[in-house]
């Protein structure tokens, strides 16, 4: 279980040498002593473009590793984690919204959500069908990823994050191509799955922010 | 479950370029089957090693010293075509000289008497020994005792059967014999010498194609020489050598070196054996550098999958699953092509080991078992497959991180 995600003194390597000019100056994460997430509570990390906040989410996913200072979970440095250890977290730990969603377009909407819980058989076929009625995409089911809007795209890769187990849900801009009410859909289901477990959720946005009840708000 | 599973190996599968594989399958299929069917024949033509009347015989020479007119004229006791202690023993140390024997010869006279209807023909002889180790033949009745045993056992020359056979009985229309006939001819052998005489039975008991002499054995010759010669046993002027390894050059120049002559035509027999495994090393070699080379076009073709693949492999380790996992699906096909591949190039083996069986058997040669050669085949395709595992799970680990 883990209960705190802890950047210290963080910066992604591309903003070597402009640590005195925006956005790295004004940002209240990159180089901060320490930033600290808790299990439980929720953070809207609200960034312009090329702020690297897509970056922040590869970081503490254990994607990427071209950054500087320490990114720490439960006070372990995640730099010396194993593959094995990655692959457990991101099967237990950590659920992961991509901004680019990274759904395989060739498998069905169905198949691409199999594909992540067969690995942890968290939720039954059933539970993920009621999940894409909520989402208004249950119609899609059979349907190749490929051939869906944007929009659809990523309530797909939403539920698709759902299917674990997590004391963390990182969600990159997950309502980007979202209308309100959908909006208000997804922010719905996601808490409620965040509450079951007492999750923590850290979200990001460039504009449309996901309409949490309350959360923490941050500026990349 | 299986269902379920075939959604990644869907994936997976995409881009696996049949037509690669099938190259792949195939230049390995070539080069294993080269290596293998060579290992067989290589095998099945040397097992006449192990028998001792053979075309290729495990190599013996007979070696003595070159007769100078002169020397020989002059008398001397023949010393001068004898081999010295120092001499035997720096023969015996050639590593190519796996065992000496020498050639004993009678220190006595012998006479040599036939006789059957009453009417009796008879003639001076020489007798050699040699250690029962170098005979190409163990006939019946071998074993000798002084003083109990009833005849004397002899061993000659097939070459001189053949010399009656076919020179002699023909031209003065005299009767062909058998082995078998020979062998029941009674012979009587008058030993005489140290103002001693004895007739004794003797009787021919086999031919040799090794050895170009009248054999008899040691015991009996040990026996002979001590009864009637009171010289002290003579320095052998003939050697026989057990070769380590046929048609070894090194022993043309030892004994051209040393001036020593060979007899028979056991050294060609020995090159020609040489010349085999010669033959057979190139082309083994020749089939592992195309195993060889087909492992790289495996292997290249899995890497160019990999790549095609890339993003997809990734993708499913951004969703938890271990590179194990993703490589299991290329590890599967990797086994399966290549397990593929060693099945149809030991039936190529077979199928080919087929076709000189027969042939061989008419020589009489015994066809190996094939069981060694299928076990370096496994071994073969075991070790590539290993190779191909560990590169494959390399990519797929190095595609963890983007």
């Amino acid at each position: 279980m883990i209960e705190e995600i802890t950047m210290q003194h963080v910066l992604p390597r591309v903003f070597l040498g402009s640590e005195h000019e925006s956005p790295v100056k004004d940002s209240e994460l990159w180089l901060k002593p320490e930033v600290v997430f808790s299990r439980g509570r929720y953070y809207l990390i609200e960034a312009e473009s090329g702020t690297g906040k897509s970056s922040l989410c590869s970081y503490i996913y254990g994607l990427r590793r071209d950054y500087d200072g320490y990114i720490l979970i439960d006070g372990k440095d995640v730099k010396y984690f194993s593959i094995d250890r990655w692959c457990e977290l991101r099967r237990r730990g950590i659920a992961y919204l991509p901004q680019e969603m990274r759904l395989f377009p060739e498998l069905t909407v169905m198949e691409n959500i199999e594909i992540k819980n067969r690995l942890t058989s968290y939720k039954s076929e059933k539970e993920i069908m009621e999940f894409l009625e909520r989402l208004e995409i249950a119609h899609k089911a059979d349907v190749p990823a490929g051939r869906l809007s944007v929009g659809q795209q990523q309530r797909v890769a939403i539920i698709r994050a759902l299917c674990q187990p997590f004391d963390f849900l990182l969600i990159d801009e997950p309502v980007s191509h979202l209308d309100s009410r959908n909006n208000q859909i997804v922010a719905s289901l996601i808490d409620e799955e965040a509450k079951k477990t007492g999750a923590g959720i850290i979200a990001t946005s460039v504009g449309n922010k996901i309409q949490l009840p309350e959360y923490k708000l941050m500026r990349l | 479950m299986s269902k379920k599973s075939n959604i990644v190996w869907r994936l997976l599968r995409r881009n696996i370029s049949v037509g690669q594989i099938a190259g792949y399958a195939l230049a390995n299929l070539v080069g294993l089957a080269i290596v293998l069917t060579a290992i067989q024949f290589y095998r099945d033509v040397t097992s006449v090693w192990d028998d001792e009347d053979s075309f290729i015989s495990e190599d013996y020479i007979i070696i003595s010293k070159k007769v100078s007119g002169l020397g020989s004229l002059m008398g001397g006791g023949g010393n001068a075509t004898r081999f010295s202690e120092e001499e035997l023993v720096d023969i015996a140390s050639r590593p190519w000289a796996r065992k000496v024997g020498r050639f004993n010869s009678a220190a006595f006279n012998v006479y040599a008497k036939v006789s059957f209807g009453g009417s009796s023909m008879g003639s001076d002889l020489f007798l050699e020994s040699i250690p029962d180790d170098f005979f190409d033949v163990s006939p019946k009745g071998w074993d000798y005792e002084p003083g109990k045993s009833e005849f004397v056992p002899v061993i000659i020359s097939k070459d001189y059967l053949s010399l009656y056979n076919f020179g002699f009985a023909t031209s003065r229309g005299m009767p062909q014999v058998s082995e078998e006939v020979i062998g029941m001819v009674p012979l009587q052998f008058s030993l005489s010498g140290n103002g001693r005489q004895e007739w004794v039975n003797a009787r021919i008991v086999g031919f040799s194609s090794r050895l170009n002499t009248i054999a008899v054995p040691e015991e009996f010759m040990d026996w002979a020489n001590k009864e009637f010669s009171s010289a002290a046993p003579e320095l052998p002027s003939r050697l026989i050598v057990m070769l380590d390894k046929p048609g070894d050059p090194e022993v043309e120049s030892y004994l051209e070196e040393h001036d020593y002559e060979t007899a028979g035509d056991r050294a060609a027999n020995g090159k020609a054996a040489y010349f085999l495994s010669l033959v057979t090393s190139v082309v083994i070699a020749v089939g592992l550098v195309i195993s060889l080379l087909a492992f790289f076009i495996l292997l290249l073709s899995i890497y160019l999958l990999l790549q095609k693949n890339s993003e997809k492999i990734n993708q499913l380790m951004q969703l938890g699953y271990s590179p194990r996992q993703v490589a299991r699906y290329y590890h599967i096909i990797i086994i399966c092509v290549n397990f593929a591949v060693l099945l149809v190039a030991l039936a190529a083996m077979l199928t080919a080991s087929h076709y000189w069986r027969e042939p061989l058997s008419t020589l009489g040669v015994d066809p190996t078992a094939p069981w060694l050669t299928i076990g370096i085949g496994a071994g073969i395709v075991l070790l590539i497959t290993a190779g191909n595992l560990t590169a494959v799970s390399r990519a797929v680990r190095k595609r963890f991180y983007v």
